[in-house]
């Protein structure tokens, strides 16, 4: 659980490259002028892609910020 | 390639590279398609720095017909850009009355597009796939079965891409190609459809962007093929059972040495050099081209070197005959050591092996040698070609063989023909962007640009072809000025190796002093390391190595021309024009 975080970062520099590391983890969509939906689904299918796991469209509406990402991935690392 | 990779690549994009400006022209919401495609472009110009611009969701027309800068443009037709009822997004009807009107609507459609794609200025590339998700079930039939409504609509649209590629302005995507590439079943992402306008799952959208960029930006086809005989150009070996029992044919359980022959037959016929490195006694191998059966024609092939020596050592041979490079060329064997021999003797030369036993993985081999040889389109030069590497191997040979160098030029009946009007022709540009030896500066252009720049008043682009009694060389030259002002700039001149010690280049420059009416030329000159033969023709001239943008006068080249034996054709423009 503990990559989860380095992992994520990577994801948003690369669909952001522009943003500068340490303003990842408090970007959201408000703050991130790039972050719109065409962007929003990109980061989904980067993190589909670095993760290996598959997310659903409708549970990723909601993740608008990168803490919820976080909180996102790292609930769905938990063992069920 | 995953999406992650898509966006490296895109991001690696040197921001000081010259712009390669693409239109993708949809009328969806283009997005993974986008990625993918200015990514496989990237790959594919890596000089460039690729900028995909997309038009308006559900307007692929306007998109078109808003034309803009571009160096190329890309095309993706999907049903809904037929008829809006085909847009599982919309909510008409599918009714039994509405089908006949959606047929009606859709070929009106087409004709728009193909209205709006004859708009794209001439000499812009265009790539274009026609719908590769499946068609909603609005036809009466049960999906089995092909109705009426839905074979008219596909001969509609298969008619539409008929004549498109026809006129050769628009190439487009093999739908077959995309089949093998991306399964059916895994392209439509209904569920990204209807969330986001994006019907493509993140492969087909992968799959059909490298497509459409190998379609818009082709890589260059490989110039020749030199093939091995024994179990490969036929079955057996010839040495041994003799030139009457070796077998390309059902009846031998052959059958795929003769597709071989087929394809090598074909592709010989389409410019690409065929030549054979056999170890064989020479005698035994021209009888078996003799027989009458062969499906591979003589005179398709050239040279045929078989001899006891090492592979490498024929292929070595051929490669001076036909004045290419190793990387140009593949060599097919079944053997896989002497693959290897060749292949460590040869670096970038791609070699193939024939799988004797296995007709399928044959079959993939044959595919994949049209793959690497293929063109879009087959130029009278290009049928010329063996006829002329034949032409020149026939004047090497008779210039060596006692005759002074001046009477043999006198007596070789040369003509040339100065052309005009050639500049759209594509191997006019072919030539100037393969050409190494005789190239005045190395520069390779984009068809664009090539034709952009051709286009302008102040431009003169002259294609120089050449024959003699030995037969034709096809177009062997082209040169490429600008007025400016009172004096004329070469920027672009190259000459095909084929047709050195012809002084076909003292006449085009002759040439152009006369057109020009000039008396000097200044030359946009750079040193390559493979321009050797230009810069020595320049010294020859100069009395000086050449250095970077000089200038001959007329004075300098008239003292050092030597005698030009040369009948010599023009054909202008405004002939061309009517």
């Amino acid at each position: 659980m503990d990559d989860v975080k380095p992992k994520l970062i990577e994801c948003f520099q690369i669909v952001f490259p522009d943003m500068q590391e340490k303003d990842i983890p408090t970007a959201s969509q408000e703050t991130v002028a790039e972050w719109d939906s065409v962007a929003a689904i990109t980061l989904v299918n980067v993190i589909e892609e670095q993760f290996g796991i598959e997310m659903d469209l409708d549970d990723v509406a909601d993740l608008d910020n990168f803490e919820k990402v976080r909180a996102y991935l790292e609930k769905r690392q938990q063992p069920a | 390639m995953k999406i992650t990779e898509a966006l490296r690549i895109v991001q690696a994009t040197a921001a000081d590279a010259p712009p390669f400006r693409v239109t993708l022209a949809c009328g969806f919401t283009p997005l993974h398609l986008h990625t993918f495609l200015q990514a496989h472009l990237q790959l594919a110009l890596p000089a460039r720095a690729v900028h995909i611009k997309d038009g308006l969701y559900a307007d692929l027309c306007g998109t078109l017909e808003r034309g803009g800068d571009n160096d190329g443009v890309v095309v993706v037709v999907e049903w809904p850009d037929l008829d809006a009822r085909l847009d599982y997004r919309n909510a008409g009807g599918w009714g039994r009355d509405s089908l006949a009107s959606v047929v009606e609507q859709a070929t009106l459609s087409l004709d728009r597009i193909k209205s709006a794609l004859g708009r794209i200025p001439s000499g812009i590339p265009c790539a274009l796939a026609l719908p590769s998700i499946p068609i909603a079930p609005i036809f009466s039939a049960p999906g089995w079965q092909a109705s009426e409504a839905e074979l008219v609509l596909n001969s509609a649209l298969f008619h539409f891409a008929s004549e498109l590629a026809r006129d050769g302005r628009v190439r487009v995507v093999s739908r077959e190609r995309l089949a093998q590439e991306s399964p059916w079943e895994t392209r439509f992402d209904v569920k990204s459809d209807l969330k986001a306008g994006l019907p493509y799952s993140i492969k087909h959208a992968d799959q059909l962007a490298s497509l459409l960029a190998k379609t818009l930006v082709p890589p260059a086809p490989k110039k020749g093929i030199i093939s091995d005989l024994d179990d490969t150009m036929w079955k057996g070996i010839v040495g041994e059972v003799g030139p009457e029992n070796v077998h390309w044919d059902l009846y031998g359980d052959a059958q795929m040495h003769g597709l071989y022959q087929k394809l090598l037959g074909s592709l010989s016929d389409n410019g690409t050099l065929v030549g054979v490195a056999s170890k064989n006694d020479p005698a035994v191998v021209a009888k078996a081209f003799e027989r009458s059966d062969m499906v591979l024609r003589p005179d398709q092939v050239f040279p045929i070197e078989a001899s006891w020596n090492a592979k490498s050592g024929a292929v070595k041979q051929i490669l001076e005959i036909w004045n290419i490079n190793a990387d140009s060329v593949i060599f097919v064997d079944d053997s896989p050591m002497e693959l290897a021999e060749v292949a460590a003797l040869h670096p970038g030369m791609e070699c193939v092996l024939f799988p004797k036993e296995d007709p399928v993985a044959a079959l993939q081999m044959l595919r994949r040698l049209r793959d690497l040889c293929g063109k879009d389109k087959v130029s009278s030069d290009d049928v010329l070609r063996l006829a002329s590497i034949r032409q020149g191997a026939a004047f090497r040979k008779q210039a060596e063989g006692g005759s002074a160098p001046e009477s043999f030029l006198q007596d070789s009946k040369a003509v040339i023909t100065f052309d005009f009007s050639a500049a759209a022709e594509p191997r006019t540009l072919e030539l100037v962007n393969k050409t190494n030896q005789f190239n005045l500066n190395g520069r390779r252009w984009a068809e664009a640009d090539w034709h952009k720049d051709a286009a302008s008043d102040r431009s003169l682009i002259v294609a120089v072809s050449y024959e003699d009694k030995f037969g034709p060389l096809g177009t062997i030259a082209v040169a490429k000025a600008n007025f400016r002002g009172e004096r004329l700039l070469v920027d672009t001149w190259v000459m095909s190796c084929r047709a050195f010690s012809r002084r076909i280049e003292h006449q085009t420059l002759r040439l152009l002093f006369e057109t020009a009416g000039v008396d000097e030329i200044e030359f946009a000159f750079q040193a390559t390391a493979k321009n050797g033969p230009t810069q020595e023709f320049f010294a020859s001239l100069l009395g000086e190595e050449p250095k970077p943008e000089f200038r001959l006068r007329k004075s300098q080249f008239d003292e050092h021309c030597p005698a030009l034996y040369h009948e010599v054709k023009e054909l202008k423009k405004a002939e061309a024009h009517g």
